[in-house]
């Protein structure tokens, strides 16, 4: 899927039920969703998880750090 | 509405909660804050996960394959007596963590879930997981969620039921998966763990001991090419706490009118717990 440039949702859909209720894993502080470039963010930990084939990835390690 | 603004304690410190009696002598002794049990190995604590991933991404392709030989198909049973003891209702949200290739995950739908999130730290088992999903013609209800069991990222009081099966003891912090699985019930709803436990049958030890490490391992070799995670798998389940211990931790992370049921004479068991 990555490498297929849709529109829509470039990563792959998400559940929409599941992502009204995603919370970031180590603040529990609310996320948003970035749907162009396929991330949920957290704002509070500075931190964007990725959506890999509509599987949102939400491990810290895997997530891509907003100081970058 | 507090406990979302708790952080995680990461680095607190843990009660030496496993036991190790069934252990061979010379066998790591854990239970200090900055090792913890792979296997029978102590390793540093922040490298068990690591450490189990590998185990699993190896696994991966042939885990359905595996499990079927190693437990000489009971495994089956056992889920299926699971996903019934668990008895989601057409209403009710169950969360599966550590859910790995969707056994219960699909049991559970098939048994008339209304919506199961299937949930695992190792995007390769999901992976697998969503082919057998198409597989078997199961979409409505099911949703994937890449998560560590100590750090799920949902609300609290956001599900009617939560389970665990033969993924607590892959674990490393097993106190911190128990008090996020309380976390995220809601009043009323009830956790449920399947783990290889203490066999409590005399006669039946000897048998299963040579099975265990013996058979396992080879079989791992010749069919998965990979002795050393089943050697892996063999010796995690016989780290793990015994029923009492596992239902005094479950008690101790807040869970309520905590009970076990035995299966297979104690090779499982079968642990719920409420939040009230």
């Amino acid at each position: 899927m990555s490498d297929i440039t849709k529109d829509a949702a470039p990563a792959g859909e998400v559940d929409p039920a599941l992502l009204e209720i995603l919370v970031c894993p180590l603040t529990k502080g609310p996320l948003r969703y970035d749907r162009a470039a396929g991330e949920l963010i957290s704002d509070q930990a500075r931190l964007a998880y990725p959506i890999r084939d509509g599987i949102p990835i939400m491990l810290p390690d895997e997530a891509r750090r907003l100081d970058d | 509405m507090t406990e979302r603004n708790t952080p995680p304690e990461r680095n607190a410190p843990r009660p030496a909660g496993a036991a190790i009696e069934a252990a061979p002598e010379g066998a790591a002794s854990i239970g200090n804050d900055s090792t913890i049990d792979f296997g029978f190995r102590a390793v540093p604590r922040e490298e068990k996960a690591g450490l189990v991933r590998q185990v699993f991404d190896s696994v991966a392709p042939r885990y359905d394959l595996m499990n079927d030989l190693m437990s000489l198909g009971l495994h089956r049973a056992w889920k299926s007596a699971f996903v019934a003891a668990i008895g989601a209702s057409r209403r009710e949200t169950l969360l599966d963590l550590a859910g790995g290739t969707g056994d219960i995950a699909f049991r559970a739908l098939e048994g008339g879930a209304g919506r199961v999130i299937l949930s695992d730290i190792n995007p390769s088992m999901l992976q697998v997981a969503q082919g057998r999903a198409l597989e078997r013609g199961l979409a409505a209800g099911l949703t994937f969620l890449c998560t560590d069991a100590e750090h799920i990222p949902l609300p609290d009081r956001s599900v009617e039921k939560a389970s665990i099966a033969f993924g607590l003891r892959n674990c490393t912090d097993k106190p911190a998966v128990l008090r996020e699985a309380r976390r995220v019930l809601r009043p009323g709803g009830r956790f449920h763990c399947l783990e290889f436990s203490r066999v409590e049958v005399a006669a039946l030890a000897p048998l299963y001991d040579a099975w265990s490490f013996q058979v396992l391992p080879r079989l791992g070799a010749r069919i998965a090419r990979d002795a050393e995670s089943y050697q892996y798998l063999a010796e995690s389940i016989r780290m793990f706490p015994d029923q009492e211990s596992l239902a005094a931790m479950m008690r101790e992370a807040g869970l309520e009118r905590v009970a076990h049921r035995n299966l297979s004479g104690g090779i499982v068991a079968i642990h719920t717990g409420w939040r009230l």
